[in-house]
């Protein structure tokens, strides 16, 4: 598992070497807590890091300080001391002080987190009420010293007790700790927080990737089914067909008279035979159509002769059940550009099925004329003008008074195997494989398929074939 | 575990885990209010509006050993709330012993059950398996109304291999002699690993001792071990021991 670089953060922040001060305060908002530190006190205050860096500054001008950097040798001591303070390490104890030549005084402390030193704060420089008098080691020092000038800056400069720096210093060093804490925990926060996020994220990719492996394997299962259904149809094509034709021979007498029942029985068996032939060159068109080895053949194609086709085709079938099978075409539709053999074996199978499921004295109506269809799919949600323009296309509409199509079930009517009643009881045969072929041949034509419910009864299937772009009229 | 040998440092991370509700966050109040003010930093907690853990919440320790190796102890609890997954398993990591908080209620049974589950499942993701992990288990609430009996946790835990407490972290009762327990199957985990003891010249006993004192215990080490019910301490885990 690959670790990602937030969740070291937090392991360094918590059980790690932990933060830098720098990245716990704010140095605007240091630089503002320590001026108002000053301003309170009388005394300035600084914030280094661990590594000596200054982090804020507020120290505050004392002119007796100011006057002797103006002095030559005095400057050089007050110098040495300021940098002396820089570099003074409190020591175990976490603080010390440091007295300049003038008797100014500093205090260094540690500025500890979670137990460990990440800075140091200076506070000064200020006087102890001790001092008196300007030190004599001043005025041995440097020689231009004016004397009562100094002594009367030094009545000016801030005074602090050491009783009272280790109050105000307590107050600085826990000031800065509530800082640190709430700088921490904010860190802690958005560290976590990412953490989190790259987290669930890492675990939403290992389970997407997961399911891709499932998907592939599905895709490749389906790939083998088609497969496997292409060569079980073509093998039990070849059988049958004998089958079939053996049947047709002792019928015709080649191998001598068939009388009585024997006739029964044989014609039984050409039947059902012719049946098992429909239903598995069904299944090989299926397959064919899902591993797309299909191909069509398409030419130019009357509507008005092909509908008359199958409309005669059908009749003796209707007539036997009783039912009426009316066709009506629009006068001067185009021709269309398509497969004949295909589209007729679209048209047969709707109206096959529309009697099928029409009760006696019903009535199946097949109509064809001019319709515009979306060009692309999800048009109808709108965006037409960037989807696609509307296709012209003729639209076959086969009609039926039968019993319907529930609306839950009509999307899936085009599933291949799919029935809607799939009980063993049902009253209707079929093997749920002629919708799912419609509606592929349909879609090999470019074309659609859709199921609409019928007034009063019944069920319409629509299928719309669009025309070439060049036979569409002016 | 972090070793900082160059400043004698040793610093190990504490899991406070368990259902939603059963008194993580509590048990380290409890610490913290006993803890003396010298050995324990602030409790960090990273919480929603509704003072729900979020990401987790965090008790920094610290004791000093007689001979000088500074222990940091950093207390954690992970957040109860079954949408936190993933942060579960983020606070985790890393972890060198666990105490699994569950609630005494009977009604809390099955959230237990899937917390402990989840336990491992987080475990494993860090290719850990739950025998290798120092563990121990307490059953708190035991104020409370409808809980499971003291038989029956004492008959279930004198069958398990982890050491079982009972506790009201609320009133504070039961969480110091967890968090011993705790600690002292840690240290011994670790030290089976890495011999801390004697490459420190740490005397472990003292040290349990000492900490003990720190969280305000009259009691010595044995007398809060011994508070459990079932299970064994005497890390006498086979995988562990060297």
């Amino acid at each position: 598992m690959t670790i990602p670089a937030q969740r070291d953060r937090v392991e360094e922040l918590t059980i790690g070497k932990g933060a830098r001060l720098e990245e716990l305060v704010d140095r605007e908002s240091l630089s503002q807590l320590a001026k108002s530190f000053a301003e309170l006190s009388g005394v300035g205050m600084r914030v280094f890091d661990s590594e000596g860096k200054l982090l804020a500054d507020a120290s505050l001008p004392v002119e007796l300080v100011t006057y002797l950097t103006s002095l030559k040798h005095a400057k050089n001591a007050v110098e040495s001391t300021v940098s002396a303070v820089k570099n003074l390490d409190p020591g175990p104890a976490g603080q010390a002080s440091i007295d300049g030549v003038s008797g100014a005084r500093y205090r260094v402390m540690a500025l500890e987190h979670d137990g460990r030193r990440v800075g140091r704060l200076v506070l000064g420089p200020y006087f102890p009420p001790s001092l008196v008098d300007i030190p004599s080691a001043l005025i041995e020092l440097e020689p231009a010293l004016d004397l009562d000038r100094a002594r009367g800056l030094l009545v000016m400069a801030p005074r602090v007790t050491d009783e009272a720096m280790d109050r105000l210093a307590r107050h600085a060093r826990a000031a800065l700790d509530v800082v640190m804490f709430s700088g921490l925990k904010a860190l802690l926060t958005g560290s976590m927080h990412l953490a989190s996020v790259r987290e669930s994220y890492r675990e939403l990719q290992s389970k997407q990737d997961k399911l891709q492996v499932a998907y592939d394997r599905l895709k490749e299962l389906d790939r083998l089914k088609s497969n496997f259904l292409a060569t079980v149809s073509h093998e039990l094509r070849t059988p049958l067909t004998s089958i079939i034709g053996y049947s047709e021979m002792l019928l015709e007498g080649i191998a001598g008279d068939v009388v009585g029942e024997q006739r029964e029985f044989v014609t039984t068996i050409r039947e059902k035979g012719e049946q098992l032939l429909t239903l598995i060159k069904g299944l090989l068109d299926l397959s064919k159509l899902e591993s797309g080895t299909m191909s069509l053949r398409r030419g130019t194609l009357d509507v008005a002769p092909l509908v008359k086709d199958v409309t005669q085709t059908m009749a003796p079938h209707a007539k036997k059940k009783g039912i009426v099978l009316q066709a009506d075409v629009e006068a001067g539709l185009p021709a269309l550009w398509a497969d004949g053999e295909r589209l007729r074996q679209v048209l047969l199978n709707l109206i096959e099925n529309a009697i099928k499921f029409t009760p006696t004295a019903g009535s199946v109506r097949i109509t064809a004329k001019l319709a515009s269809m979306a060009a692309a799919s999800g048009a109808d949600e709108g965006g037409l003008v960037l989807l696609g323009a509307q296709r012209t296309a003729v639209e076959f509409r086969i009609a039926d008074s039968g019993i319907g199509i529930p609306e839950s079930e009509r999307g899936r009517v085009f599933d291949a195997f799919y029935q809607v009643d799939s009980s063993s009881t049902r009253e209707q045969g079929g093997t749920g494989l002629g919708l799912s072929i419609v509606k592929r041949l349909v879609e090999g034509h470019d074309g659609a398929v859709r199921v609409e419910p019928n007034e009063p009864a019944g069920t319409v299937f629509v299928v719309a074939i669009p025309l070439k772009r060049s036979t569409l009229r002016p | 575990m972090q070793l900082d040998f160059v400043n004698r440092e040793l610093t190990i991370k504490l899991v406070y885990y368990g259902p939603a509700l059963s008194g993580k966050t509590t048990n380290l109040q409890a610490l913290h209010k006993v803890a003396a003010p010298g050995s324990s930093g602030r409790l960090m907690t990273l919480e929603t509006k509704d003072d729900r853990t979020l990401f987790f919440d965090l008790l920094p320790l610290s004791f000093r050993s007689q001979s000088g190796l500074a222990v940091r102890l950093k207390v954690f609890t992970v957040p109860g709330q079954v949408i936190h997954a993933s942060t579960r398993r983020l606070v985790l990591q890393g972890a060198d012993g666990v105490a699994f908080i569950a609630d005494s209620r009977t009604t809390e049974t099955q959230a237990n059950t899937d917390s402990f589950m989840d336990l491992k499942e987080n475990l494993r993701e860090h290719g850990l398996s739950l025998r290798q992990m120092p563990l121990v288990i307490q059953f708190n609430k035991r104020d409370l109304p409808d809980i499971r009996s003291d038989e029956e946790i004492a008959k279930l835990g004198a069958q398990g291999r982890e050491p079982v407490y009972l506790a009201v972290a609320m009133r504070g009762l039961g969480v110091v002699e967890s968090f011993i327990g705790l600690l002292h199957l840690t240290w011994s985990a670790l030290d089976a690993e890495h011999d801390l003891g004697r490459k420190f010249g740490f005397d472990a006993r003292e040290f349990m001792n000492g900490v003990a004192k720190k969280l305000g215990e009259q009691r010595g080490t044995d007398e809060l071990l011994a508070a459990c019910v079932g299970g064994a301490l005497d890390v006498l885990r086979p995988e562990v021991t060297p």
